[in-house]
C-alpha cells in the first residue's frame, strides 16, 4: 500500500519530539559516579552493591518478561540455581575452568527453558505464573535431592574466584568492577532490544496477543525465545553468585529467591530501562538497613514493600521517568 | 478462492467465495454463525470438516500469523489495538512481517536492525498521513475513542500490505458520520486492488459490496447483489423483516 501517496483522510501534522541530550549527559555522569562509589564506602556496603549487581542481571530477565511480554515468571530461581551449581560442579568436582561452568549453566538453562517453556507458554495469566512457580519448586526439590550433584543441604564449597585475562577477582571491590559494567552492558542491550522490531513485537503480544498474531507475529515462538533469554540471564547471575561467594547451598535457590526476583521487576518498574537496577538495590539495601531494628526487620521490610507498591504502581523506574519527562516538558 | 465448511453445528455446509479485487459482504442476523465462519477463515478456529482455500492453496491448517504472511489479515469486532503503545508504534508493530531481524541482532543493536526500525517508522509515518492519524500519532492507542481505535486497527492492517482484508463488524461503535468515512476509506482501498470480506449486520455499510452472502442459522440462504438480496423473500423474512 505504501506506494500510494494519496491520503485517505484529512491530514494534520504535528512536530516530533527530539530526544533530550541532557538525559544522555545525566546517564554518563551517573555511570561515572557509580564507578567511584567503592572508593568512598566500606567493604560491607560494597558487598551489598555486588549482590545488587548480580540481582540486577537475574531481575532483568524477569523484568522484560513481565513488562514487555506480560509474562509473570516465578521460575528465575531455578535458572539462577542451575547457573550456580554448574559453576560449582564444573570448577570444583571436574576441575574445569570457569568459562566451561558458565557455558554449561547457560546451555542447560536455555535447554530447560525451551523444553518447559514450549508447553507452559501456551498458558497465560495466573495459570502461567503458577506453572513457573511449579518449575521453581521442582527445581528446588531436585537441588536438595540430587546431593551427588549439588551437595544437597551441605552445599559445595571452595569455588575458585573468576580470573578473566589473568586478573583474580577475589575482593568485593574487584567483583564490583566486574559485575556492574556487565549489568549496565546488559541493561544497554536490553534497551537496544526494546527499540528493535522484536521489541515492538513483544509489546504487541503483551497488549493484544490475537492482534499480534494477525500482524504476522509468531506469538508462541516469540514467548519461548524471550523465556530462553530470561533463563540465560538467570543462569549468568547464578554463575556470578557462585564465584563471588565461593560456596553454594540449596538455601540460596528457594521460592523466596524467586519472589525476590519478581519483586525486583515490580518494584523497579517492569517497563523501564533502569527498573531492574533500582529494584535490585531496594531488595538488597532496604533489608540490610532495617536489620538494625532486630527481629522486627522482616515485618518492616514487608511494610516498606506495601508502601512502595501503593505509592509507586509503576515502580521506581516509572516514577523516575515521569519526573524526568516533567522536567523536559 | 473458495472456503467450504461442513459438519459444524453453527455452520452447515457453507461455501463462500471472495473474488480477487472485490468487496464481498457477509450479513446475517445475530447468532447466524458469521463470527464462527470469520474465525475459521482467519485461523482462530478450525473447521470440523471442509477446507479454507486461498489463491488455490489449502490454508486451513496454517496458524494465524502464517495466514498474515500470505496476505490474509483480519480485524476484530471490538477493536484490538496495542493499548499501551502509541498510534505510531501500533503501526510500526504492524510492519512486523516485512522485517527479518531477530532477537539477537535487536539486542546487539546491529545497523541492519536499526535501519529496519527506521524503515518501519517511515512507513508508519506515511500510513499516519494516509489515514489522517498524524494528529493523534503520539497518543496511546488504548486512550482513544472507539472510532479512532477502529481506524488505527484498519491502518495497522493495511500497513502490512495485505491482499485480502477481513473486517468483522467494522461499523460497530461508530457514529453515522464515521461509518460514511469508513465506507469511503474501504472503497478507496478496494480501488487500489485490495480484496475485502466485510462481515456486518449493518445493511447500510454492506451496500458497498458487489456480492453479498446472507447467512442464517449456519446456512447461506441467498447470494447476490445488493438489490437481489434486498428483494429476496427469504432474506426479508429472516433478516430485514426482523
Amino acid at each position: 500500500m505504501s506506494q500510494h501517496s494519496e491520503p485517505l483522510l484529512g491530514v494534520a501534522r504535528v512536530t516530533r519530539r527530539n530526544p533530550a541530550p541532557t538525559v544522555l549527559a545525566a546517564i554518563v555522569t551517573a555511570v561515572a559516579l557509580w564507578g567511584l562509589i567503592p572508593l568512598f564506602v566500606g567493604r560491607g556496603v560494597i558487598d551489598l552493591l555486588v549482590f545488587a549487581g548480580i540481582y540486577t542481571i537475574a531481575g532483568l530477565g524477569v523484568t522484560f518478561l513481565l513488562g514487555q511480554c506480560g509474562i509473570v515468571s516465578l521460575a528465575q530461581s531455578a535458572f539462577y540455581g542451575i547457573g550456580a551449581y554448574s559453576a560449582a560442579y564444573c570448577t570444583t568436582q571436574l576441575g574445569w575452568p570457569a568459562p566451561a561452568g558458565l557455558s554449561i549453566g547457560i546451555a542447560l538453562s536455555a535447554a530447560l527453558a525451551c523444553a518447559v517453556g514450549w508447553p507452559i507458554l501456551r498458558l497465560s495469566g495466573y495459570f502461567l505464573a503458577l506453572a513457573t512457580l511449579a518449575l521453581a519448586i521442582i527445581a528446588h526439590v531436585l537441588f536438595v535431592e540430587w546431593d551427588w550433584l549439588t551437595g544437597g543441604t551441605l552445599g559445595i564449597g571452595g569455588i575458585p574466584p573468576l580470573e578473566p585475562f589473568g586478573l583474580r577477582i577475589d575482593t568485593p571491590t574487584r567483583f564490583y568492577y566486574l559485575v556492574w559494567p556487565l549489568a549496565l552492558l546488559l541493561l544497554f542491550l536490553h534497551a537496544n532490544l526494546l527499540r528493535s522490531r522484536m521489541g515492538f513485537a513483544m509489546r504487541a503480544l503483551r497488549d493484544a496477543p490475537n492482534a499480534a498474531a494477525v500482524v504476522g507475529i509468531d506469538v508462541h515462538m516469540l514467548k519461548v525465545k524471550v523465556f530462553i533469554l530470561s533463563a540465560v540471564l538467570g543462569s549468568l547471575a547464578g554463575t556470578l553468585f557462585a564465584h563471588y561467594v565461593s560456596f553454594v547451598s540449596v538455601d540460596a535457590f528457594g521460592i523466596d529467591r524467586a519472589i525476590a526476583f519478581l519483586l525486583i521487576a515490580v518494584l523497579g518498574g517492569a517497563r523501564t530501562i533502569a527498573g531492574p537496577m533500582l529494584g535490585a538495590l531496594f531488595v538488597t539495601i532496604v533489608p540490610y538497613a532495617l536489620s538494625s531494628f532486630g527481629d522486627i526487620h522482616a515485618v518492616l521490610f514487608a511494610v516498606a514493600l506495601i508502601v512502595a507498591v501503593i505509592f509507586l504502581p509503576d515502580g521506581f523506574g516509572g516514577r523516575l521517568s515521569r519526573l524526568l519527562r516533567r522536567r523536559g516538558a | 478462492m473458495s472456503c467450504s465448511f461442513g459438519g459444524l453445528h453453527v455452520l452447515k455446509n457453507v461455501s463462500l467465495v471472495v473474488e480477487q479485487g472485490t468487496i464481498t459482504g457477509l450479513i446475517g442476523p445475530n447468532g447466524a454463525g458469521k463470527s464462527t465462519l470469520f474465525n475459521i477463515i482467519s485461523g482462530f478456529l478450525s473447521a470440523s470438516a471442509g477446507e479454507v482455500r486461498y489463491k488455490g492453496q489449502d490454508i486451513g491448517r496454517l496458524p494465524v500469523h502464517a495466514r498474515s504472511s500470505v496476505g490474509l489479515v483480519r480485524s476484530f469486532q471490538t477493536p484490538q489495538v496495542f493499548a499501551h503503545m502509541s498510534v505510531l508504534e501500533n503501526l510500526m508493530a504492524g510492519c512486523h512481517r516485512q522485517g527479518r531481524s531477530g532477537v539477537v541482532s535487536g539486542l546487539m543493536g546491529l545497523p541492519r536492525a536499526r535501519a529496519e526500525v527506521a524503515h518501519m517508522r517511515q512507513r508508519a509515518e506515511a500510513t499516519c498521513d494516509r489515514f489522517g492519524l498524524q494528529g493523534i500519532r503520539d497518543r496511546l492507542a488504548g486512550s482513544l475513542p472507539a472510532g479512532q481505535q477502529r481506524l488505527v486497527e484498519l491502518a495497522r492492517a493495511c500497513i502490512g500490505a495485505p491482499q485480502l482484508l477481513c473486517l468483522d463488524e467494522p461499523s460497530s461503535g461508530l457514529n453515522s458520520e464515521e461509518v460514511v468515512q469508513l465506507m469511503r476509506v474501504l472503497a478507496q482501498l478496494n480501488r487500489e486492488g485490495l480484496s475485502i470480506l466485510l462481515v456486518s449486520h449493518d445493511m447500510n455499510l454492506v451496500t458497498i459490496a458487489e456480492v453479498i452472502h446472507v447467512l442464517c442459522f449456519g446456512e447461506i440462504i441467498c447470494t447476490g447483489s445488493v438489490q437481489q438480496v434486498q428483494s429476496d423473500a427469504r432474506v426479508r423474512e429472516a433478516y430485514l423483516g426482523a
